[in-house]
């Protein structure tokens, strides 16, 4: 059985389809859904085990929260330090307003070292910048090191989850991708075999690339030094072998102290992969003479980072450490996967990440790709209430809609208007109920369900049955019983 | 000239940047906290003996040979994990004591080698700087004893010594032990591994595929 792959996805929120429109063919995609909804299913019952054993869990849920919470209360103060001591270590620090910038400081930076070839660690912050199309237009050769990566870069395919970027495409299909690109015809599909296959496809670029981008887990502000978190060695690789070696890192991955990775470490891996802790941590501070690169550059990125930190409820948006523990916790993600959310961040933090890196301007549908059933809050390691954000973004895009010319005709405004001026008195509401008993009779089934409205109440009943209107409200009833009893 | 202009143009943004974090977090202040007193478990409970055999335990989990040795018996129990491993040439950091180099196999000390010679080398042998029982992990400073870090990642076979004494129960305890933040750490958590394809645990991306660890009974 041959999958139709579906069309590259756009994961760009300026040009994606609202969530809604992108959402159908993922739907309506068996494949992908039986590869993502497996690969959740292990990932959570692997999580659910881990954490379990921590009877803290709870306490270090609470400190990480603080933690972070302290770290862009003083971000100012913190990035500061960063720079500083990074600096004093043999490393530069760059400041980059928004992506294009960010990009352009490390073309700048690669041309300087006269780079041809570059391998990357995997960053979901040079996906946000889409780094790598500009770098390839820049005649820099890009070279993703993570397995995920590898996949999708060799598969013209995108990320649809933030730790698992691949675990929409399963081992056949990375089978023929692999055969396909690598010139293996005779590769099996047994994972152990792909992942040799992608071991000796990388092991001469680890050897022979002198120039590695990759992204940070954290910032110490007290030392200047990064921490990357991974499972391959791919990190390791890229952070010890070639001479020059560029950190892309958001402003708000910042922690004030070293000892906080005590609570950090903790958290990360097992809300993560679901592991007591990943395979390899590396944390380095500058440059070390005789030992990995000896030129360091870090980008410090902002892109709407601030504006955010400005906003008294979305502020915690910032705290995440980008476990994904909220996308595999979300029904709404395990039904559509990542690819819906047009953006490099899906799932429920994507939802209120990515309005808000787009300054509310684009990605006004996914505030509502949610049903708010709070799953995500509760396996959050920093605390981020993404239903509270979520209602706070959904108000926005009401307010802005409300602000549209042409928007007083819209149907569900119109609704709105006449649903306020009716429940601000009790007889108006009264009034309408009668009025609504009798008109909905109309569309009222013999089995008591209405199965079509026209309008825009079919937005309801499309997607499922709305209960008819009794025949008696609670009100009429205890009137009726109380004149009964007399 | 154009330098000069582009330098100045980057701490113009720098500046901006800034100016915008500092506005953005102003008002707030009053709801910045001092860190609040940690309410997670920072010391471990456990016995001795228990605490060792947890960290037998985690590391087994994650695929490594565990064997334990006495002091007095360490250098005999390195002879047999060399020869064990059917491996012939090894690497090893300038500060390991000159008797775990066990004569018979190729040596070579890392002075300075190339990353020519350490791709060459089959297996390495290294110390520790401290052992977390709670997650299986080794943690390496990369002082003399546990070598540059490009040393533990391009040979296949990583045999590493650690001792008893530095094996905590507690992740916060590791952090107890530095009395200054280390430059350079590496933790690791079992060999490099991946689960990117349907999340099937694989071993040996592109880290060493064999980890292997004595533990050294010095605690008494």
């Amino acid at each position: 059985m041959s999958v139709e792959a579906p069309a590259h996805p756009i994961l760009d929120p300026l040009l994606a389809p609202p969530f809604p429109q992108a959402a159908l063919p993922m739907l309506r995609n068996p494949q992908l859904r039986k590869n993502v909804g497996h690969a959740i299913d292990v990932i959570q019952a692997k999580r659910a085990k881990v954490v379990a054993e921590k009877t803290d869990w709870q306490d270090l849920r609470s400190a990480a929260s603080a933690i972070r919470a302290q770290a862009l209360g003083n971000l100012g103060a913190y990035l500061e330090q960063f720079e500083s001591k990074c600096t004093a270590a043999g490393g530069k620090v760059h400041w980059a307003a928004d992506a294009a910038e960010a990009r352009q400081i490390i073309l700048d930076l690669l041309r300087e070292e006269r780079a041809s070839e570059v391998i990357k660690i995997k960053t979901m912050t040079s996906a946000e910048i889409q780094l790598n199309p500009f770098l390839e237009a820049g005649g820099v050769k890009v070279f993703e090191t993570d397995l995920a990566e590898i996949i999708l870069q060799l598969g013209d395919d995108e990320p649809s989850h933030i730790v698992v970027p691949a675990l929409h495409v399963n081992r056949s299909q990375v089978r023929e991708i692999f055969a396909r690109r690598m010139g293996l015809a005779n590769l099996s599909d047994d994972p152990q075999a792909l992942t040799a296959a992608a071991r000796n496809y990388l092991r001469r670029k680890f050897l022979d690339v002198p120039t590695a981008i990759g992204g940070a887990n954290f910032l110490i502000a007290e030392t200047g030094s990064v921490v990357v978190v991974e499972s391959e060695g791919n990190g390791r690789m890229c952070l010890t072998l070639p001479r020059i070696m560029i950190t892309l890192a958001g402003i708000e991955k910042v922690l004030p102290r070293f000892q906080d990775l005590e609570v950090m470490l903790q958290v990360l891996a097992r809300s993560a992969t679901g592991e007591r802790m990943n395979p390899y941590t590396s944390l380095w501070t500058g440059v070390t003479p005789g030992d990995g690169p000896q030129r360091f550059h870090v980008v410090l990125l902002d892109n709407g980072r601030s504006s955010i930190l400005a906003r008294k409820t979305e502020r915690q948006t910032l705290k995440c450490i980008r476990c994904a523990a909220c996308m595999n916790a979300c029904p709404v993600y395990r039904q559509t996967g990542g690819h819906a959310y047009g953006s490099v961040y899906p799932g429920p933090i994507g939802a209120i990440l990515t309005p808000q890196l787009m300054q509310m301007h684009h990605a006004q549908s996914l505030p509502y790709a949610s049903s708010l059933c709070g799953a995500c809050y509760e396996v959050c390691p920093v605390k981020i209430n993404i239903p509270e954000v979520l209602l706070e973004l959904r108000s926005q895009v009401v307010n802005q809609e409300r602000r549209q010319i042409g928007r007083f005709f819209d149907p569900m405004y119109l609704g709105m208007k006449v649903a306020n001026f009716l429940f601000q008195k009790a007889w108006r509401f009264h009034l309408a109920q009668r009025l609504g008993r009798i008109g909905m009779r109309l569309f009222t089934k013999k089995d008591g369900w209405i199965h079509w409205l026209p309008s825009i109440g079919g937005k309801w009943t499309q997607t499922r049955d709305l209960r008819g209107l009794s025949k008696q409200t609670f009100h009429e009833w205890w009137a009726a019983r109380g004149k009964d009893a007399k | 000239m154009s330098a000069t202009v582009s330098r100045s143009a980057a701490s113009q943004t720098r500046q901006r940047i800034l100016d915008r974090i500092r506005s953005a977090t102003r008002s707030s202040k009053s709801d910045v906290q001092e860190a609040l007193p940690p309410t997670y478990i920072r010391r471990g409970k456990l016995t001795v003996e228990r605490r060792l055999a947890l960290m037998v335990e985690r590391l087994r989990e994650y695929d490594a040979e565990v064997i334990e040795s006495t002091p007095e018996d360490l250098v005999a129990s390195i002879a047999a994990q060399l020869a064990g491993s059917g491996r012939r040439a090894f690497v090893a950091p300038e500060g390991l004591a000159a008797d775990w180099l066990i004569p018979g196999f190729d040596w070579k000390v890392d002075h300075g080698l190339t990353t020519a010679e350490i791709e060459q080398a089959e297996g390495v042998i290294t110390g520790a700087y401290c052992g977390v029982a709670d997650s299986g992990t080794i943690v390496l400073h990369h002082s003399p004893i546990e070598g540059r870090r490009v040393l533990t990642l391009l040979p296949d076979w990583h045999l590493c010594i650690l001792r008893a004494s530095h094996v905590v129960e507690t992740l916060p305890e590791y952090f107890d032990r530095c009395a200054q933040p280390p430059g350079l750490v590496t933790w690791i958590s079992g060999p490099s591994a991946t689960a990117d394809i349907e999340m099937t645990r694989i071993k040996g991306v592109h880290g060493p595929r064999f980890l292997h660890v004595i533990l050294v009974r010095d605690e008494l």
